[in-house]
């Protein structure tokens, strides 16, 4: 074995991800199959997740999957992925498309093509009440925690230069690390943020600040080149949305009844355009 | 941490199932069982061909060996669930991949051990036993393995704990073991990561104890009844 | 050629740099504490033996995940307020992750030059005992230097664990070669360019320390012996 040939076929693994896929078009492999494989995370509430109760994979994210199937007039079949995985998973036609916490970015869409935005995530930050920290700009030069791989710490780091950004497993080991003052802020998605201030201990509050760092538009995932496919999906969420679909399923998981009581305040429209 | 255990004890033990795929603790089981049953013989056999004096043999044996090491377990697995499927053709499950990776992973780092445990038993017992007439196989199962074996039990013992502990790297490819259970239930649970882990920590010591422990007493009584203790 | 920009490249040499210098604290951390506990294991003493039995149980039976976990947010809660500050202002990712790490390797270390021992004939060590040597001066001189010996391809074994095992660390962001990788990955979703760059940063610290092991394996090797 030499290092020469290990090197190339690494260089050469590399390069799988950026072949164009030649074969025929996925929307009609999708339907003649009569089966739309959707790839998620299922570690991230309430996007997607196993319910406790019925030991199902359900979540915002799972609805939007469903619903698309079903306009298209296919069977659902969901597959769980890691962070790691979800991108070539998709690459590689292990699925057809993924919905798994996918905040565009022009970098990101050179890789995967993104369907019109479906959901937006305003990242904020949450900090511990006894430290009166009100505005974004007081936290400039104090240690920020956020999760791995969830957003993109970059955008954190363009607005606070003099900040360092710490990136933890998980929501739960941010949140421990906010409250053992190892950092002074954690930095996520509203929805996921919410649920921490409201499971917080009494003796130790936490609290959002008000504005939102910025807002990242998310959208469905789906290969490159497949340009029918896409505007099919658009098309399904614009009509969705028409209609009050994407409304009711937003509600279902961030309205009045639930903990989060959000509102929705963004449109599905394209997500370059943004 | 037992209002954990008692409320999200089935997801823990067994994941989706029945409602889906099976994961939790008894898919963390199955995986270091066939893991640990392939890599077995496959380290003997790879311990053999690096010690032997056909050259060539040793030589393909060690660069696996060698490469293998090399190259962090979790990025094996990483490769192994895209670059399997390329080579065989078709598409595998996220299950397979992992015991693959892991069979192939501990296979290369048992057959160090027992190549270790060999080279310490004295060059004079082969010596002895070849001028005696056994050819170099015999030589090698009748005297030298049963000692280097024995010898290195302790290390081995270590390997076949590790090979447990790593199915825990499954969560890259989603297989929805024992640890990724554990991460969904510390997604629902939310504010007590310490306990959700201590939990795990709890689940995986009782496995792996008693797997060190049976082993440990293995041995015990093989060295009592050569009267070796 | 397509794989990564100059920018993402030297992120990543900043996480192997870190990665080493984790490696390197802990290892010697790990052996110090391990070649204690191997003399503290070899006593009579039937506590301090039941002490090392508990501390390596614990360490060989536990994630390393949940051990660096425990050491990042369970130990630093027992300091007092005033050195947990301090800590925490001077980049405590870093230290708690190589104490965490050292002490776990430490437990595997044990075990492997106990292994080692075992192939020593306990009558070396009467040999050294009757010519008037005391009990440490017996492991130091007698039996440690060549249980040493038979150990070195475990321990080189278990260098390169611990190498890899590092990148445990990132769940607690210590910003080493994982941390990165999964960062770069993250902001482009060049998934197989980065992991195959990480994958050969790995390959090329894990070479060395091969190297340096056969190096330190041939000086110790018994001059005559099958393996010199």
């Amino acid at each position: 074995m030499s290092y020469t040939f290990l090197f190339r076929s690494l260089m050469a693994l590399s390069l799988l991800g950026s072949i164009p896929a030649v074969h025929a078009d996925q929307l009609d492999d999708v339907k003649s199959s009569g089966v739309l494989n959707c790839g998620t995370l299922g570690t991230s509430q309430p996007f997607s997740f196993q319910d406790n109760d019925t030991r199902q994979l359900v979540g915002f994210d799972v609805d939007i999957c469903k619903l698309v199937a079903d306009k298209l007039g296919v069977d659902v079949r969901f597959k769980m992925m890691s962070v790691a995985a979800r991108v070539p998973e998709l690459n590689e036609k292990r699925v057809d498309i993924i919905a798994a916490n996918l905040g565009y970015t022009p970098a990101r869409a050179e890789q995967i093509a993104f369907s019109h935005q479906y959901f937006a995530s305003r990242q904020m930050l949450m900090v511990r009440q006894e430290s009166n920290i009100e505005s974004i700009e007081q936290l400039d030069g104090r240690r920020i925690g956020a999760v791995k791989g969830s957003s993109s710490e970059r955008d954190i780091k363009n607005r606070l230069p003099n900040s360092t950004v710490t990136g933890y497993a998980d929501g739960s080991a941010t949140y421990l690390a906010l409250q053992q003052k190892k950092i002074d802020a954690q930095y996520g998605s509203e929805a996921g943020l919410m649920r921490f201030v409201q499971q917080a201990p009494a003796n130790s509050p936490l609290a959002l600040i008000e504005t939102a760092v910025f807002v990242e538009p998310w959208g469905l995932g789906i290969r490159k080149n497949e340009p029918e496919f896409l505007a099919a999906v658009n098309q399904i969420l614009v009509e969705a949305d028409a209609s009050g679909e994407i409304t009711e399923i937003f509600d279902k998981w961030f309205g009045a009844d639930t903990p989060y009581a959000m509102q929705r305040a963004y449109e599905v429209e394209p997500i370059t355009s943004l | 941490m037992l209002e954990i255990v008692r409320e999200y004890w089935p997801m823990l033990l067994v994941g989706q199932y029945p409602n889906g795929p099976l994961g939790g603790l008894a898919l963390t089981l199955i995986v270091a069982v066939l893991g640990l049953a392939f890599s077995l013989p496959l380290s003997l056999l790879i311990a053999l061909a690096r010690v032997s004096p056909v050259k060539w043999l040793s030589f393909v044996t060690a660069q696996f060996v060698r490469v293998i090491r090399g190259i962090p377990l979790l990025m094996l697995i990483f490769w192994a669930y895209f670059v399997v499927p390329k080579l065989i053709g078709s598409s595998v499950s996220g299950f397979t991949t992992l015991v693959c990776a892991l069979v192939v992973y501990q296979a290369a780092y048992l057959a160090e051990v027992i190549r270790a445990g060999i080279e310490a038993i004295p060059s004079g017992q082969i010596e002895a036993s070849r001028s005696m007439g056994s050819s170099y196989m015999l030589t090698m199962r009748k005297v030298i393995l049963p000692q280097a074996l024995l010898n290195v039990l302790p290390s081995m013992t270590n390997q076949f704990v590790s090979t447990i502990k790593e199915t825990s790297l499954g969560y890259v490819i989603s297989v929805n073991e024992l640890t990724f259970s554990a991460n969904q239930v510390n997604n629902l649970v939310l504010t007590q990561p310490l306990q959700v882990f201590g939990v795990l920590a709890v689940v995986y010591f009782i496995v792996c104890f008693s797997l060190s422990r049976s082993l440990r007493w293995l041995d015990m009584r093989i060295r009592r009844s050569r009267a070796m203790a | 050629m397509y794989l990564l920009e100059a920018q993402y490249l030297y992120q990543m040499l900043g996480g192997m740099v870190t990665t080493i210098q984790l490696f390197i604290v802990s290892w010697v951390l790990a052996f110090s504490v391990a070649l204690t506990l191997v003399v503290i294991r070899a006593t009579e003493w039937s506590v301090a033996r039941w002490l090392v039995d508990a501390y390596v149980e614990y360490h060989r039976n536990v994630p390393l995940l949940v051990h660096v976990l425990f050491w990042y947010f369970g130990m630093p809660e027992l300091l007092p307020e005033s050195v947990r500050g301090w800590l925490y202002q001077h980049n405590a990712e870093m230290s708690l992750a190589a104490i965490a790490l050292g002490l776990g390797a430490a437990a595997y270390i044990a075990e492997d030059i106990r292994s080692g021992l075992r192939a020593i004939p306990d009558t070396q060590f009467e040999a050294a005992r009757a010519m008037g040597a005391n009990y440490l001066q017996g492991m130091r001189y007698v039996i440690i230097p060549q249980a040493l010996r038979h150990a070195v391809p475990a321990l080189i074994g278990r260098a390169l664990l611990l190498f890899k095992n590092t990148s445990v660390t990132m769940a607690i962001g210590v910003a080493e070669l994982t941390y990165q990788a999964r960062e770069i990955e993250n902001d482009t979703y060049r998934t197989f360019a980065t992991y195959g760059a990480a994958t050969a940063m790995y390959l090329a610290g894990a070479f060395l320390i091969m190297f340096i092991g056969a190096r330190i394996h041939a000086y110790y090797a018994i001059s005559g012996g099958r393996n010199a």
